[in-house]
């Protein structure tokens, strides 16, 4: 048999290492980077380093034979070469001063990549394309906030913004988006197109820091082919959805801020005569919105089983002619219990459909203008500041039903006098100019604008005066995070969730922390919530004064226990014999009554130790602490006869575990705290 | 030509000869001349193959020779004289050559010289030599002008001779006569061990030349333009002659014309043509401004642009305008591609208003600012804004997004699998501690009133009684149950008590203590009932006198040899206090244990190499050594239970021996650097085995040589380890870190079934005294309860 030589075949053949692949593609790792990007080729880690480097062990980037292979017969790949000669040509003309002759090369002879191929390449279908938006809707819509600089040119920008504003239309036609997030990086949305979830994240309109370490030639490429992907996308959205595109854009409007007014929608084969562009797309999608809907419904319904059902109820009830899903109910306690969809899609797509909003000039108009739209309200006005493209910019319009206000609510004599502007009178009646704060309109709802956001993550109206202008808002929470068991949820009572003798440990705590606290209070003023916390404990140390002494003891004794326990949990605790407990609850009963003997002989009366709350609570907790010891002890004896393999499994597994437990623990805790401080306050 | 014979020579091993030499007649002239001579050859010898193969070797050799002569006298041509008659000059110069070859036996005598070994054997040679050296070393011959030429015999390299390192063919078969090689086709070897080829005969050689025969004007060349090979005329050869020889080639040919001037250089004065200049050569075309100015009319009218811009960029939009996916075909992602994992989506604690649980206090959020920004677990801390107004820019916006598609395109993705077991599936179902007990859990008594580290401890088979020893040389006996001490005495002055064991068996009360050298066997009369103490004196006493009415062959040996014990009484103040018997050995004892009928003991005493290990007989107050030269320093020695198998344990493995049969049972491999003590089975299948490296070792017979299991559960050595005597599946081990641990070790008869192993209780108590702890520890016979020996002077009873 005839030796096999080291590295001809198995994964040294299969990897290949950055520099090789260059090599071999005969490129510049600039242009490799860019292939890479284009192509979506990312680099391989061999399962062993050694056995692909042959023996070396240095920290090198390997990509798998095959693709570098697959990049060898790509068009672009000619195309770089021929940028290459004529950056030469350019390069040689600029030296010799020619600059109109590198201007004309530049002009005339710089290949045009076109990247169309690819896309077809990389996503045969449209699904696939839609399945891998998150990223490129995030690049986009950064782009499109971000100024142009010499790394980004306004085109892309342009085209970036153009983009962002098509897919929103689409959305906002389709009603597919779903659920929206304010967090402290941006806003999220959630949109789902044909069953694919796509989330994507905006930055608020600040000016975005792009100092330090920020290749924008990587983020160029990525938004190269990504704003091809995301226009054949668009292409094909708005075709499906019987919308010609791309859509009418308006320059003038663009100009005067119009942003998402700007774009005017056209039915295909109905050219639309010049209704407002702002609610011009309504009437068309009517019949795109409920194929969407329609499409959704599918997408949502796993159980073929349940499908058949739904069929035959459609038919039962066509003379309903309704095309919600119906609640089924349980006839029987035996049966099977199917999952159904919630609510109907097209009842929170509608659900700020009837009312008419009215943006602040405060309140950030381009994602309002755009969840509001997305969730069927088609009259959105606003200041005249905010741009164009508004239903109304009259703030008194007495169709208004809804205003977002984002202001401080302030005393009405803090306000400063307002000229009083003679009013046009045209319909001989004055119309009282009266805005807020000065005053209310009748009828007409003044909400802060989390109340959108919680709305439509919550697919219900919420009561608005929870969100009055000036109210303390309550929590903004992700409509993302599926709470699982044993994690903290902030929706939920904390009795619900806390472990059994948690809260008593937690007040004990507490309460022997107090005088520290109190401490640490008083210095830190500025904090309300402290302050309140120190109102709230010096109060219960004043009640707590008479039973001092014999909480004392009980409490050296649980010292005493602690210590005792610790030192029996240091390496390796054995079972906890019922005797130690007993004993140590002999021994208090022992003394109690030792006490009351001595008393006695000393001719005082001593009052019966009350069972305080403290007490109650050193029971209660004892008793978990006791239950919980002995469970982890049974836990640990049972792990001592592991073998090793198996031990490490196990703690791997339960190293996940642990630190949610502990994090949700630390969450609880400190929820205990604030509800105490909030009761505290309500108290006072 | 040197791939031909070889190819031949192959050839002529398979296939008989003749079909050979035809097969390639029509090849070459030369291969066709050397059949016929292998041929004629064949004819003489036909015996074997391998004499064809010989000749057909020494044709190659021929071959080679032959081709050195072409070269040669092809430099002769170029330097010498023309030759007249080519065809005569090649034939005369290759037959000089052999005929110099030919003698088989001078060329031999030459290599030899060449050897250095100047003397041969070979007269013939010898005398060959000889002329050699006489006659002037060249003949004088004419060439093929007639002239004189001399030809120079080789030249013979004596070793001074030549300076040069070109590698010559010598023979190295050293100082044998040459015709031991007469059947051979070889006639030696060279240096490098390759075969010398004979050289061809004389015969052979002529009748090759003859065969071949030259044409009139062969040159051996071949006309590059018809391709057939040049033959020129005398008269050519002639010229050629000539002009080689730079000679005027042909009459009347002129070497040195005058020269012919066709041109000169002078210009003349008068010109060819005396035409004048014409006028045309003076005045602007017409035409051409005819021309200009229908172009440039044409650009006043606008016709001509004279500078076209370039045509507008088309809009990309037409990128988009179609649809790429009309033709889809879903394709199946190729098995390795791993798809861009997605980012997930944000928490509670990413919202701009979060719950205030998840904000960080002051303590979370200055390490969070401390900390580095590689090693933030959180690339952001919750802050709260009370409105959506006061939200500031997220300043790592468009890093995050450069570090994702950093990620996107440098990330190496590697598909990992989730693991998605219950860790409760993992865990062994073990017996409930309920089942477990009962089990030493608490500290019951505690014995105090000893000076110094206690030693050792145990208790008496009645489990009344716990006697210790110590290091104020004292052997006590307490009460167990109340800790009061009954009964002491001082066994040495100098030496600790390092151990006490009481003797088995419930009919008779002994301890016996080790303090130094001594083994002492003691009734403690004032705590025993009379008639338990008449019975245990009567054991005692039973030996005496036994060594002297013994026969004589062991004293013959006796007298020679030292005894390996010395019994004897141990005085009188010891006596009056019950100790009965003493027995001295060489050296200190360490460990004692009791044989189960408790007419045996076995000391250990580690420092005395060959007696070691000593069983004592009580019946006869007889010592022996069982071991005459022990592999290892002993630590313990234990009696089998049931059969007659003694337990060895030295410092790092444990030996079985089999007294009756008198040899080596099995050899146990803890792994361990130390063994400090062993204790076996009430069943005699386990052995545990604690040691100085901290591990306590499960040994199970039946399993391996290897530990069935090992425990790691102490800090420090392991000083005891003693499983319960009285049926109770416990064991206990005691270590230097001042605990002693009780586990639940039950061994189940069948077979099938491995020992269970459950650690149930710390009992810690004693303290750590110069780095000692707990140094023994003993159970009671039948109770769950424990008696431990400290290094603080005390000892404790647990249960």
């Amino acid at each position: 048999m005839r030796i096999k030589k080291k590295g001809t075949s198995g994964a040294a053949k299969n990897y290949i290492t950055r520099t090789r692949a260059v090599k071999k593609l005969q490129i510049s790792l600039p242009d490799f980077r860019r292939l890479c990007i284009f192509k979506g080729i990312y680099p391989r880690e061999p399962r062993n380093k050694k056995k692909v480097s042959k023996g070396s062990t240095a920290a090198t980037t390997f990509y798998y034979t095959k693709d570098i292979q697959y990049l060898l017969h790509e068009p672009l790949l000619n195309k770089f070469r021929e940028h290459k000669t004529v950056a030469k040509k350019i390069g040689r003309a600029l030296g010799r001063g020619e600059v109109g002759d590198a201007a004309r090369l530049e002009k005339t002879h710089i290949p045009k990549i076109k990247l169309d191929h690819i896309i077809k390449e990389r996503y045969p279908t449209f699904v696939d394309a839609l399945r891998d938006l998150d990223d490129a809707l995030s690049m986009i819509f950064l782009f499109a906030n971000l100024p142009s600089t010499q790394h980004v040119p306004s085109k892309t920008i342009a085209l970036c913004q153009r983009l962002a504003h098509e897919f929103e239309h689409y959305l906002i036609v389709s009603h597919s988006l779903r659920k929206s997030f304010l967090s402290i990086k941006g806003i999220y949305y959630q949109a789902t197109i044909q069953g694919q979830d796509i989330l994507w994240l905006v930055p608020y309109r600040f000016v975005q820091r792009t100092g330090g370490d920020i290749d924008f030639r990587i983020m160029g490429t990525f938004v190269e082919f990504y704003t091809t992907l995301l226009g054949f996308v668009n292409f094909r959205l708005y075709t499906s959805a019987g919308l010609v595109y791309p859509p009418k854009f308006n320059a003038k409007s663009d100009e005067m801020g119009g942003e998402l007014g700007a774009f005017q929608l056209e039915g295909k084969g109905i050219s639309k005569n010049d209704e407002p562009a702002t609610n011009g797309e309504a009437s068309t999608a009517v019949t795109s919105a409920i194929a969407q809907a329609e499409a959704d419904k599918v997408a949502d319904m796993i159980d073929p089983e349940e499908k058949k059902e739904d069929g035959a109820l459609v038919q039962v009830d066509e003379e309903g002619n309704t095309d919600t899903i119906d609640k089924f109910e349980a006839t029987a306690q035996d049966g099977d219990i199917l999952p159904q969809p919630q609510a109907s899609n097209a009842e929170i797509a509608s659900l700020f459909a009837s009312f008419t909003f009215y943006l602040s000039r405060e309140t950030p108009r381009a994602p309002l203008e755009f969840i509001l739209k997305a969730f069927g309200c088609k009259k959105v006005g606003w200041d005249g500041i905010l741009g164009d493209g508004a239903f109304t910019t009259d703030e008194s319009d007495p169709t208004i039903t809804h205003q977002i206000i984002d202001r401080p609510s302030l005393p009405t004599e803090s306000l400063p006098q307002v000229p009083n502007i003679p009013t046009p009178v045209d319909d001989g009646a004055a119309v009282p100019k009266a805005q807020w704060p000065r005053s209310t309109m009748p009828g007409r709802t003044y909400v802060q604008p989390q109340w959108v956001w919680d709305c439509i993550n919550q697919g219900k109206l919420l009561r608005p005066d929870l969100y009055a202008p000036g109210a303390e808002l309550p929590p903004h929470l992700s409509p993302w995070v599926k709470a699982k068991k044993g994690e903290y949820d902030p929706n939920l009572p904390l009795a619900e969730q806390e472990l059994p003798g948690e809260a008593e440990a937690f007040e004990d705590e507490e309460e022997d922390a107090e005088f520290f606290e109190e401490e640490e209070a008083a210095n830190e003023k500025d904090h309300n919530m402290d302050a309140l916390a120190a109102r709230d404990t010096s109060v219960e140390a004043g009640e707590g004064m008479d039973i001092a002494g014999s909480e004392d003891e009980i409490d050296e004794e649980d010292e005493e226990e602690e210590e005792n326990d610790m030192a029996a949990a240091e390496e390796w605790d054995g079972i906890e014999s019922d005797g130690e407990s007993d004993l140590s609850d002999d021994e208090v009963a022992h003394r109690q009554h030792q006490r009351e003997l001595e008393a006695e002989a000393l001719g005082s009366v001593i009052e019966p130790t009350v069972a305080t709350t403290k007490s109650k609570n050193a029971a209660i907790r004892k008793k978990a602490d006791k239950k919980r010891r002995e469970e982890e002890e049974e836990r640990e004896r049972q792990k001592m006869m592991l073998t090793n393999k198996k031990r490490k499994l196990i703690k791997r597994i339960e190293h996940g575990t642990k630190k949610r437990d502990v994090e949700s623990e630390a969450l609880r805790k400190k929820r205990r705290k604030i509800e105490k401080v909030k009761a505290a306050a309500n108290a006072v | 030509m040197a791939p031909n014979p070889r190819k031949r020579k192959v050839v002529t091993r398979d296939a008989p000869q003749k079909a050979d030499s035809e097969d390639e007649l029509g090849l070459l002239e030369g291969i066709l001349s050397h059949s016929e001579a292998d041929s004629n050859d064949s004819d003489d010898d036909e015996s074997s193959d391998g004499s064809s193969v010989i000749e057909g070797l020494s044709d190659e050799d021929e071959e080679d020779e032959e081709d050195e002569d072409d070269e040669y006298s092809a430099e002769d041509l170029d330097s010498d004289e023309v030759p007249t008659d080519g065809e005569e000059e090649i034939r005369k110069q290759i037959r000089n050559l052999s005929t110099t070859d030919r003698p088989l036996k001078n060329k031999s005598s030459k290599l030899t010289h060449e050897n250095g070994f100047g003397i041969g054997e070979d007269r013939e040679s010898e005398s060959a030599q000889e002329d050699s050296e006489l006659r002037p070393n060249y003949t004088v011959i004419t060439d093929a002008n007639g002239n004189e030429r001399y030809i120079y015999q080789e030249i013979d390299p004596v070793y001074e001779s030549d300076e040069s390192d070109a590698p010559e063919t010598t023979n190295t078969i050293g100082n044998i006569p040459l015709h031991y090689y007469d059947a051979y086709p070889h006639i030696g070897y060279d240096i490098n061990g390759k075969k010398i080829m004979r050289p061809a005969k004389g015969e052979a050689l002529d009748a090759l030349l003859d065969s071949i025969d030259i044409p009139k004007g062969w040159t051996g060349l071949t006309d590059p333009e018809t391709g057939k090979p040049l033959e020129l005329s005398e008269e050519e050869l002639d010229v050629l002659r000539k002009i080689t020889r730079n000679e005027i080639p042909a009459d009347g040919y002129d070497p040195y014309p005058d020269m012919v001037h066709y041109f000169t250089g002078h210009e003349e004065i008068m010109p060819l043509s005396a035409a004048p200049e014409p006028k045309r050569r003076f005045v602007p075309s017409k035409h051409e401004a005819k021309r200009v100015m229908k172009i440039v009319k044409a650009i006043r009218e606008g016709r001509i642009k004279p500078y076209k811009p370039p045509a507008e960029e088309e809009e990309e939009d037409d990128d988009f305008r179609y649809d790429i996916w009309a033709d889809e075909v879903p394709r199946p992602e190729y098995s390795m591609h791993i798809a861009a994992p997605k980012l997930p989506p944000p928490g509670y604690d990413a919202s701009y208003h979060p719950p205030a649980e998840y904000l960080p206090d002051k303590h979370e959020k200055s390490t969070w600012l401390e900390a580095d920004e590689e090693e933030r677990e959180k690339e952001y801390l919750p802050t709260d804004h009370d409105a959506l107004r006061k939200v500031p820019g997220y300043e790592r916006f468009v890093k995050e997004r450069f570090e994702r598609s950093l990620d996107l395109y440098l990330a190496p993705r590697v598909r990992r699998n989730r693991l998605n077991i219950d860790p409760e599936s993992l865990l062994p179902k073990l017996p409930s501690p309920d089942e477990l007990r009962p089990f030493p859990t608490t500290c019951a008594v505690i014995f105090r009133g000893q000076e110094g580290r206690v030693r050792s401890v145990s208790v008496d088979p009645h489990g009344i009684f716990m006697a210790s020893g110590g290091d104020d040389g004292y052997a006590r006996i307490w009460e167990i149950t109340t800790g009061r001490q009954l009964w002491n005495v001082k066994l040495s002055d100098e030496d600790a008590v390092d151990t006490v064991k009481w003797r088995p068996g419930k009919d008779a009360s002994i301890l016996a203590a080790a303090a130094g050298e001594t083994v002492f066997l003691i009734v403690p009369f004032t705590i025993l009932s009379p008639d338990i103490e008449q019975i245990s004196r009567d054991l005692l006493d039973a030996g005496w006198g036994y060594a002297a009415s013994k026969p004589s062959t062991t004293t013959n040996i006796a007298i020679t040899k030292e005894p390996p014990a010395k019994w004897s009484r141990p005085g009188v103040r010891l006596e009056s206090k019950g100790v009965l018997v003493q027995a001295t050995v060489r050296s200190t004892i360490k460990v004692i244990n009791w044989h189960r009928k408790g007419d045996y003991f076995a000391t250990v005493s580690p420092r005395g190499q060959s007696s070691a290990v000593a069983i004592h007989t009580l019946s006869k107050h007889l010592t022996q050594l069982p071991f005459r030269r022990l592999k290892g320093l002993a630590q313990s020695a234990q009696f089998h239970p049931s059969k007659s198998i003694f337990f060895v344990a030295t410092r790092n493995s444990i030996r079985s021996y089999d007294l009756a049969k008198q040899e080596l049972v099995k050899i146990l491999q803890p792994g361990a650097k130390w063994i400090s003590s062993i204790d076996v089975h009430a069943g005699g299948d386990n052995i545990i085995v604690g040691t100085y490296d901290k591990r306590l070792l499960w040994h199970d017979l039946d399993l391996s040589t290897k530990p069935y299991r090992t425990l790691r559960y102490h800090q420090e050595a392991i000083r005891a380890v003693r499983y319960h005597p009285g049926g109770l599946p416990l064991f206990a081990d005691a270590s230097d870190d001042g605990s002693i641990q009780i586990f639940h070790g039950k061994v189940v008869g069948d077979l099938m079934e491995n020992a269970t192993i459950v650690p149930l209780k710390v009992l810690k108590g004693h303290k750590v005294k110069s780095r000692l702890g707990v140094m023994d520890v003993d159970w009671h016979p039948r109770e769950p309860w424990c008696v431990s020996a400290g290094a603080d002077g005390t000892s404790r009873l647990w249960n």
